[in-house]
């Protein structure tokens, strides 16, 4: 293999060329991750506030405003309307309005007072399965403490009340955005990534290129190795840039070692431009490459990797789907370094799956490219 | 009806500082087939589609059809026929299913959408494959198809740009025949080309160099007016080439010396003769070589005008 | 490498010069349709040789399996030695090949489009200046050396890419359809490189849908359909010619040219200036001739000498237009 570092370099050089002499690569690389990652950090959160809410007090007593002021005091609801039969509640749901309701029955106080349970009901716009979801929580919460302040009685009869007290490891807040960034990080990485590599090849195969590289003394393993570079190099800027925006402006806790991070995105990156690579080997054409590195990567990186939905939970196809590709590994990697600051050897089993997956998608790349111009 | 088919008056074409066409001014007569030639980038097709109406002049005035291309280009749309260098057809449409497209783009219908249709199809010889996908057809017949489209509402005047690129000798025959079929109908055609051997089709060939129509005649004109001299092929004994090469080009009466295979092409001076020829071969130690007279092509005829022109530029 | 120890040499048999080129019996099909069948060809060092057909007649496949970027289906060929069905290093650096379609790097400059190919194929820096520079001189593109590729004329970017296949100075030199989209001047000026290269005893291989262009060659090969119809010198080829050309002169010429289009033995018509030229089997030559005669239509008809065309076009009627050698 002599003279192997001169063509690896020598192709190194000019795919860096080609690189920055269009402003459309350096925008893809460096400049939409980050865009990316604000418009996503922002629009994706699973925080639910502000939720409408519709206030049905029939009772009209100070009790009864006692529990709205409760209900409302937080965040979480905002008083958009007050209505005074249950009837009237419908029209505004679906108008879209109010998308919770706290109805008071006339005889709240009276039950109250005479030590039977009173009812609230909290009607719930189901459509929206997250907010209802954690209205509901809130609610019981809230009935939870308006009950045991306004029925000293009936608490005393019966007893402590049992006070469920939850605490948060690792994520105190329960921001999501600590949760999301990692794992939108990783859906960035793996869609610039396979985009940027998809194109290369088919690019050389459809210009015509191609056919003048295999007439000289290169191998296919260099072509690979040299073009793998250079784009690795703009890649570890996008994954230092992403991870910057993300401390910086989600404030993502860091708990673990960035060197640690920063080594594992490495590897991360490497997986996913070997596999832009194969895809433009194996399709050998530019619009069918970029189109094919978008369903094959930014779909299994959003729905199978652990991002949005956890893998444990899917069907037995989909978890094995989702464990044969890198992202799943990437974001338990990074999750674990950024957020529970694990160490190398919490990551080891993650990091040598992903290494499988470049060796094995590197050979099948090499393999395929002999094919790549018949 | 003595007005020329196609009339054009220093056109111009600017795109940001490059000139593509530069003062462009000729007249294509009614049933004349002008042949417009010039390498790649030498401004054949921008200068095509400001004719169309498809692109707006910088300066200058084209009047086709009696029509203004800038003032009223639905009229000169209306009155030309287009083939474009890429194929316009639909390949994965059948070969009337195209036609039946194109009448219908032109605004054709009832009886004469059929009439003409099978019109076409006979044109294009392809009135018994008429359910054929376009795809499947070789890439010659695919070309008379596209011509025979561009030609379905009969318009008095037709472009053709570079329509025989790609296509098989034969085929290019035919096609070029259908051509000049078409002219002696009355139909006028202007045709861009870069094979000059095509161009020897034309009644008169138009040659462009960076944006300037740089000569304009007859294709024997052209050759008379600047290839001057007689021109020969000589046949030197094998391996002997190269040395007679390099005396020739010293000697004075030899305008030219060209080696071509393992013959010569020499070009002297009109004076001269073959016998001058023969006692110059004696003189340099070559006396065994045979020759023969040659006719000069479009080639020597487009060398020499580039020559001038180049000449030209530095004398200014 | 060790490509060149391992195959079969050809110069191993009688001990004859080897050949650059030999290919023997080589076929390709792409699924199921032949694009060369049976292909026999040698080349010499110090040869320009052509491959002429229209497209489609399997020229580029021919190339392609000669460079080894294509492996045929059967038989087997050299060049310098070097097989062609396992593409070895020795190989690529036996061959300069220009492909027929743009192929370099638009957005890199001529100097480093040349330095580019100059590190593949492993030229030391000495080496790479040295040549970079006398090829710059000789192709006139010095002055424009820092100008990229994609802002080049399309005789400009020819010769860069003929001399980034030039740059390894191999033994062979392919060209595929070199002149396409080449105004006449480049095109001149690209022959004329040709010949000095072939002089300096390098072998030469292009390929050309162009008839004059043909003639241009020392030994040309006559491709359809994948197959070698004829192949030789080009003034032999028009020797061997068995049928004849006549040029006519007519009056009405539009309705009569299909009328002797239709005669018997006429194989092509073609314009020529205000006549036509008709190539007629030689047994029908003679009747043709009365025939035209006869017809008040015909001004004159005189017989001429076949150009290179004609006898392609003869060919593609009739195999047999040309005479075989020995019976020559």
């Amino acid at each position: 293999m002599k003279g192997f570092l001169t063509r690896v370099t020598a192709i190194t050089v000019k795919e860096a060329a080609h690189i920055l002499r269009d402003p459309r690569v350096m925008i893809f690389a460096l400049v939409l991750p980050v865009l990316l990652l604000l418009l996503f950090g922002y629009a994706i959160s699973f925080d639910v506030d502000h939720i409408p809410l519709v206030v049905v007090d029939q009772d009209q007593t100070n009790a009864s405003r006692n529990l709205v002021e409760s209900f409302t005091s937080g965040d979480l609801f905002e008083i958009k309307a007050r209505r005074s039969t249950v009837d009237q509640v419908e029209p505004l749901f679906r108008s879209g309005l109010a998308r919770a309701a706290l109805v008071i029955p006339e005889e709240f106080t009276r039950r109250l007072a005479g030590g039977r349970e009173p009812s609230v009901q909290l009607l719930l716009d189901g459509s929206d399965n997250n907010t209802a979801t954690v209205a509901l929580g809130y609610a019981g919460v809230v009935a939870l403490e308006v009950s045991r302040r306004q029925m000293p009685t009936s608490l005393s009869r019966e007893g402590a009340p049992i006070s469920a007290q939850i605490r948060t490891f690792f994520n105190p807040g329960l921001r999501s955005s600590a949760f999301i960034v990692p794992g939108l990080t990783a859906v960035i990485l793996t869609m610039i990534a396979t985009m940027l590599t998809a194109l290369t090849v088919s690019r050389e195969i459809e210009q015509g290129s191609m056919e003048q590289l295999f007439t000289t003394p290169v191998s296919r393993l260099e072509i690979v190795v040299g073009k793998v570079c250079p784009y690795f190099l703009l890649g570890l800027v996008a994954v230092l840039l992403v991870l910057t925006a993300g401390v910086a402006m989600f404030s993502v806790p860091v708990a673990g070692s960035l060197w640690l991070l920063f080594g594992v995105s490495a590897l991360f990156l490497l997986a996913m431009f070997i596999q832009g690579l194969f895809i433009s080997v194996a399709t050998r054409r530019q619009a069918l490459a970029s189109q094919l590195a978008f369903i094959t990567t930014m779909l299994p990186a959003l729905l199978l990797s652990g991002f949005v939905f956890p893998i444990d939970n899917m069907p037995w196809p989909l978890q094995f789907l989702a464990r044969a590709l890198p992202p799943s590994y990437f974001i338990h990697a990074i999750r674990a370094v950024l957020l529970r600051g694990n160490g190398v050897e919490a990551i080891l089993r993650d990091s040598l799956a992903i290494l499988l997956f470049f060796g094995v998608f590197l050979l099948l790349t090499v393999r395929r490219f002999r094919r790549a111009l018949n | 009806m003595n007005r020329p088919a196609i009339s054009v008056d220093g056109l111009t074409r600017r795109f940001g500082r490059f000139v593509a066409v530069d003062g462009v001014s000729f007249e294509v007569s009614k049933g004349e087939i002008f042949g417009y030639l010039g390498a790649n980038g030498a401004g054949k097709s921008t200068t095509i589609r400001m004719l169309c109406g498809l692109l707006r002049p910088s300066a200058g005035r084209a009047v086709v059809n009696g029509h203004d291309v800038v003032k009223h280009t639905w009229e000169v749309k209306r009155s030309i026929g287009y083939m474009s260098q890429k194929f316009s057809l639909y390949l994965d449409l059948t070969v009337q299913e195209n036609l039946q497209f194109f009448a219908g783009a032109y605004g054709l219908r009832g009886q004469l959408l059929s009439q003409r249709l099978e019109h076409a199809l006979e044109l294009a010889l392809l009135t018994d494959r008429r359910n054929v996908l376009t795809g499947a057809l070789p890439g010659g017949i695919r070309q008379r198809l596209a011509l025979a489209s561009a030609l379905l509402h009969q318009p008095p005047i037709v472009f053709l740009d570079e329509p025989t690129a790609g296509v098989s000798p034969d085929a290019r025959r035919a096609f070029w025949r259908t051509i000049r079929q078409l002219a002696h109908e009355g139909t006028t055609l202007f045709v861009t080309t870069h094979t000059l051997d095509e161009a020897e089709h034309c009644h008169r060939v138009g040659l462009m160099a960076e944006g300037r129509l740089v000569a304009l005649d007859t294709p024997a004109e052209l050759k008379r007016r600047h290839v001057p001299g007689a021109l020969f092929t000589l046949h030197p004994a094998g391996g002997r080439s190269k040395e007679l090469l390099a005396k020739l080009r010293q000697l004075e009466g030899v305008l030219e010396a060209q080696p071509f295979g393992h013959r010569l092409h020499l070009r002297i001076a009109a004076e001269r003769d073959e016998a001058w020829l023969a006692s110059l071969l004696e003189q340099v130690g070559f006396g065994e070589v045979g020759f023969d007279r040659t006719e000069p092509t479009l080639e020597d005829v487009f060398l020499q005008v580039a020559k001038e022109g180049a000449a030209a530029t530095e004398g200014r | 490498m060790n490509a060149s120890r391992t195959d079969p040499d050809p110069t191993a048999d009688g001990g004859q010069t080897a050949h650059v080129v030999d290919l023997r019996g080589v076929c390709h099909s792409f699924s199921g349709t032949p694009a060369v069948t049976d292909l026999d060809l040698q080349l010499e060092s110090g040869e320009l040789y052509g491959l002429v057909g229209p497209d489609g007649a399997g020229k580029s496949t021919a190339i392609r399996m000669l460079t080894g970027l294509l492996a045929p289906d059967r038989g087997e060929g050299w060049v310098c030695g070097h097989s062609i069905r396992r593409p070895s290093r020795a190989l690529r650096q036996a061959i300069g090949y220009m492909p027929q379609q743009y192929s370099l790097y638009g957005d890199l400059s001529i100097d480093e489009n040349l330095d580019f190919f100059g590190h593949l194929f492993g030229l030391p820096r000495q080496q790479r200046r040295e040549r970079k520079s006398r090829l710059l001189s000789i192709t006139r593109l010095e002055p424009f050396r820092s100008r990229r590729a994609c802002d080049l004329s399309g005789g400009m970017y020819k010769k860069l890419a003929l001399s980034c296949a030039l740059l390894h100075q191999p033994r062979l030199l392919v060209l595929d359809e070199p002149t396409n989209g080449v105004d006449p001047v480049s095109r001149r000026e690209l022959w004329d490189l040709l010949y000095e290269f072939v002089d300096e005893g390098m072998a030469v291989l292009l390929s050309s849908p162009y008839m004059d262009e043909a003639a241009r060659c020392h030994r040309v090969g006559l491709l359809d359909r994948g197959r070698l119809l004829a192949e030789g010198e080009p003034t032999r080829l028009i020797e061997r010619f068995v049928h004849r050309t006549f040029l006519l002169r007519i009056t009405g010429r539009h309705q009569v040219e299909d009328l002797i289009g239709a005669q018997p033995g006429v194989l092509a018509l073609s314009p020529e200036g205000g006549d036509i030229r008709a190539v007629v089997r030689q047994p029908e030559a003679a009747g043709f001739r009365q025939w035209a005669t006869s017809h008040a239509f015909t001004v004159r008809i005189e017989p001429v000498a076949p150009t290179f065309e004609d006898v392609f076009l003869g060919l593609l009627k009739d195999p047999a237009a040309i005479e075989e050698r020995g019976g020559a």
